[in-house]
């Protein structure tokens, strides 16, 4: 497709206008620029088009760790869905190759297949691990075992922190308790 | 923060005319040569490609850098010379 030079002027003037580049006549002493600015557009396309690529490509593998830690927990649902994604990567990389038409079609139909399947699991797990944590925390107080290192699921203060500050009230509580005189022995005695 | 150049005031003055390339702002000797060597000759043809490319500040400062091998600060004089000139004379 870069045999710029070949065109006709009309062509290139039909280039321009799809790349949406504001142009002048294309004269010979124009027709350099506007070829070179052609190249660079089409350049530009084929580069960042695959870029977001990358991002649903990571998105896809931190997806790809959910689904897997769930399938012990659920059946056949999230590990049937996880096939899907590595057997349409594959195939959208050769789709990529082929035709242009061909990749601006899969990339929604990517795209809108990843959403409709991904956000219930994307929002189910940390939704479902957020809410699960804080419980056993306040009733076992200080002797918490992590039994799984999860990301912090966007507290403003941190975890430990929050340990820290119960540890030093409930300790300061205790000191206080202790140092209370006991009733029974009243300081009011008779001296005998 | 427009510091214009001596020069530059002395080209937004009046008409170009037969002026040479080098009167216009930002182009010196070597460029001067080198526009020259492409057929730009005179003030006018350059006034000519600015037009061709409708008067576009980027495309023209674009242009100019790919032919003469201009530095980004002398193709955007040459331009603000140029636009100033059409702002008047045009």
């Amino acid at each position: 497709m870069a045999t710029l030079g070949n065109k006709s002027d009309q062509e290139i003037r039909e280039l321009l206008d799809e790349y949406g580049i504001k142009h002048g006549p294309i004269v010979n002493t124009t027709r350099a620029l506007y070829e070179k600015k052609l190249r660079e557009a089409m350049a530009k396309n084929n580069v960042t088009k695959p870029s977001p690529d990358k991002t649903f490509y990571r998105e896809e593998q931190e997806e790809v760790t959910y689904v897997t830690y769930r399938t012990p927990v659920m059946s056949a649902g999230p590990s049937g869905d996880g096939k899907p994604y590595m057997r349409s990567r594959p195939e959208y990389s050769e789709r990529d190759f082929v035709d242009d038409k061909l990749y601006s079609r899969s990339r929604p139909e990517y795209s809108s297949r990843r959403q409709y399947v991904d956000e219930p699991h994307v929002y189910n797990t940390p939704s479902s691990s957020s809410y699960s944590k804080p419980t056993p925390v306040v009733k076992s107080g200080g002797g918490v075992v992590e039994e799984e290192k999860t990301e912090s699921s966007g507290r403003l203060i941190p975890l430990w922190i929050q340990f820290l500050v119960f540890l030093i009230v409930a300790g300061f509580l205790y000191f206080i308790f202790i140092n209370m005189e006991s009733a029974e022995s009243s300081p009011f005695n008779r001296i005998q | 923060m427009s510091t214009t150049s001596q020069k530059h005031r002395d080209f937004v003055a009046e008409p170009m005319g037969d002026k040479p390339v080098t009167a216009l702002s930002g182009i010196g000797e070597v460029l001067g040569k080198k526009l020259e060597e492409q057929g730009f000759d005179k003030a006018f043809a350059v006034l000519g490609q600015y037009l061709l490319l409708r008067k576009d500040g980027e495309l023209f400062t674009e242009w100019l850098k790919d032919t003469s091998g201009a530095n980004s600060r002398n193709a955007a004089s040459c331009s603000q010379c140029l636009r100033e000139w059409c702002d008047s004379f045009l």
